[in-house]
């Protein structure tokens, strides 16, 4: 599914964000990458959903070299994922319906067919009862609950998320990633950089460990005793 | 096919929900559209007026002869004969000098200057006078025949009363090529200005912009609603102008229709006709496209999204 081999990223005028990065992920996965803050967390993300481009090496997405791929294929080849960020990246000038609505009309979906979907998603993350509801009166957790609604209800085969439990408390974190394995459990490929075990699964999961921008580890996570609620979902 | 309809619905749908919220900053745009069209607009149907009026007057081809002062009754009837014979005049009118000389005097006499000069006048000036109307309108034609009858004996001066109307019309023409400039000027300002305008609308939608792209929105998917909303601007902008011009006509129309009365002529200045409306308001349309389209592309071009 995702096959980072030699892969080196620099910014222009500064340090090396990933020194020869070679990993790959399989369909269905689901894999931490975790590291100090400036490690290159955030760099791998980027490169995989083709928002920025390796400055040597490959990556592969489903077989498609993203340093080969035209600036007119990218926009097709970003569809295939569902992007969750840090800070939400929610747009507060409509309400949430509106905003889960927006990644459907990117892809033409009909708006008899939209609106089916974005219910259908504003349920898995318990927010249907907030459809109506600005971002802005939402709570740190509910807004990152309408970030993932709003990142799979266009049913990509890979979900990423940037640090989505960054900002939130305990709780609400533990709310949020027992919403991506839910999806992991369906079959959906999941990928989420993060920094604190909290949300790491009970099971084993992988973890890619950065420091500075080397992948020092491809490690097994030891099941931890993360708190019941976690799969309350 | 499907897909892309719905595209360019939800797009148009976007953009009249934006002009709704907006409704001010809208409605000022599209005034400033209606406004600097409207200005060529109306200078144009203003020429274009005057020009109908003058080539109405060349339409009436009426040649003046006048006949020498000191001929004789004799010559007024040789000069008639031969005006009888030529093939090219429809009719001819004698106005002799004394009739001419009554004419004259009963004018200045009801006129409210009791002691114009023409009262003090003790000896007729006036010649005999024919007014011929010719067969041919062709000004070519006109000519030859002016300077044809200006060769019969006794004949003093053959004028050709539209000479003065031909020269207006060259200039009305020279009018239209400086309405031309600045209506070329005037498109230019309204480029940079939708072009500003959309600009700004860009920078405010920009993190729509920005999380579109992340979620693979195409170019065009973004570029459109911009594009539309200047296509409306333009349009709405068009609409206002034709409006505004057939406000002042009619306007105006009420005074010249008073005026035109004074000189037993129905003349008034026409409505705008559908080229018109048209050629004012398909330019409209393409100024705001264009306009948007520069400001789109300059400005999609260096976004970069983190």
């Amino acid at each position: 599914m995702i096959k980072f081999d030699q892969v080196t990223k620099r910014y222009p005028g500064s340090y090396d964000a990933l020194k020869n990065v070679s990993f790959s992920i399989e369909a269905g996965e689901l894999v931490f990458v975790t590291g100090h803050s400036g490690a290159g967390k955030s760099t791998l993300l980027k490169l995989i959903a083709a928002i920025e481009r390796p400055t040597s090496g490959t990556v592969l997405i489903a077989n498609q070299n993203i340093s080969k791929l035209k600036d007119s294929a990218i926009p097709y080849m970003r569809r295939k994922f569902g992007l969750v960020f840090q800070d939400h990246k929610l747009l507060y000038d409509r309400n949430c319906f509106d905003n889960v609505t927006l990644p459907l009309r990117i892809n033409g979906v009909s708006s008899n067919e939209a609106n089916k979907r974005v219910r259908a998603a504003l349920d898995k993350v318990n927010l249907l009862h907030k459809e109506k509801a600005m971002p802005i009166s939402l709570s740190g957790g509910e807004q990152q609950r309408l970030a993932i609604a709003r990142a799979v209800v266009s049913r990509p085969s890979i979900l990423i998320a940037d640090e989505p439990t960054g900002n939130l408390d305990a709780s609400y974190a533990a709310d949020i990633m027992a919403i991506f394995h839910a999806f992991h459990q369906v079959g959906v490929t999941v990928i989420i950089a993060t920094h604190d075990a909290l949300g790491m699964s009970l099971r084993q999961t992988r973890v890619l460990n950065l420091n500075h921008g080397v992948l020092t580890q491809v490690a097994l996570s030891e099941p931890l005793n993360a708190p019941t609620e976690v799969f309350k979902l | 096919m499907n897909y892309w309809l719905n595209h360019h619905i939800q797009a148009i749908h976007l953009v009249l929900k934006r002009m709704q919220y907006n409704v001010l900053s809208t409605l000022m745009i599209c005034t400033v559209i209606g406004v600097a069209l409207c200005i060529p607009g109306l200078f144009y149907l203003g020429v274009d007026n005057l020009s109908k009026l003058t080539n109405h007057m060349q339409d009436e081809t009426e040649i003046s002869l006048f006949l020498k002062l000191d001929n004789s009754n004799d010559t007024a009837t040789e000069v008639g004969e031969a005006l009888a014979k030529n093939t090219l005049i429809k009719h001819y009118r004698l106005v002799t000098k004394d009739e001419a000389w009554q004419q004259l005097k009963s004018k200045a006499e009801t006129g409210s200057e009791a002691n114009s000069p023409i009262a003090q006048l003790n000896k007729n000036p006036l010649p005999d006078a024919f007014f011929i109307q010719s067969k041919t309108s062709d000004p070519a034609d006109l000519e030859t025949l002016r300077s044809s009858l200006q060769e019969i004996p006794g004949v003093e001066q053959a004028l050709l009363n539209t000479e003065w109307a031909k020269r207006l019309s060259l200039l009305l023409q020279i009018g239209k090529k400086v309405i031309f400039f600045i209506a070329a000027l005037l498109a230019l300002a309204l480029l940079i200005i939708i072009g500003n305008t959309v600009r700004m609308q860009i920078l405010t939608q920009k993190d729509e912009i920005e999380v579109s792209k992340l979620m693979g929105a195409t170019s065009s998917f973004i570029r459109t609603p911009f594009l539309y909303a200047g296509i409306f601007y333009g349009l709405f902008g068009g609409l206002l102008a034709v409006a505004m011009i057939t406000c002042v006509i009619t306007i105006f129309n009420q005074s010249i229709a008073q005026i035109s009365n004074l000189y037993n002529s129905d003349f008034s200045l026409t409505m705008l006709n559908y080229p018109m409306f048209f050629t004012i308001l398909i330019s409209a349309i393409f100024i705001g496209w264009l306009g948007s389209y520069f400001a789109v592309n300059r400005s999609i071009a260096g976004f970069k999204i983190n």
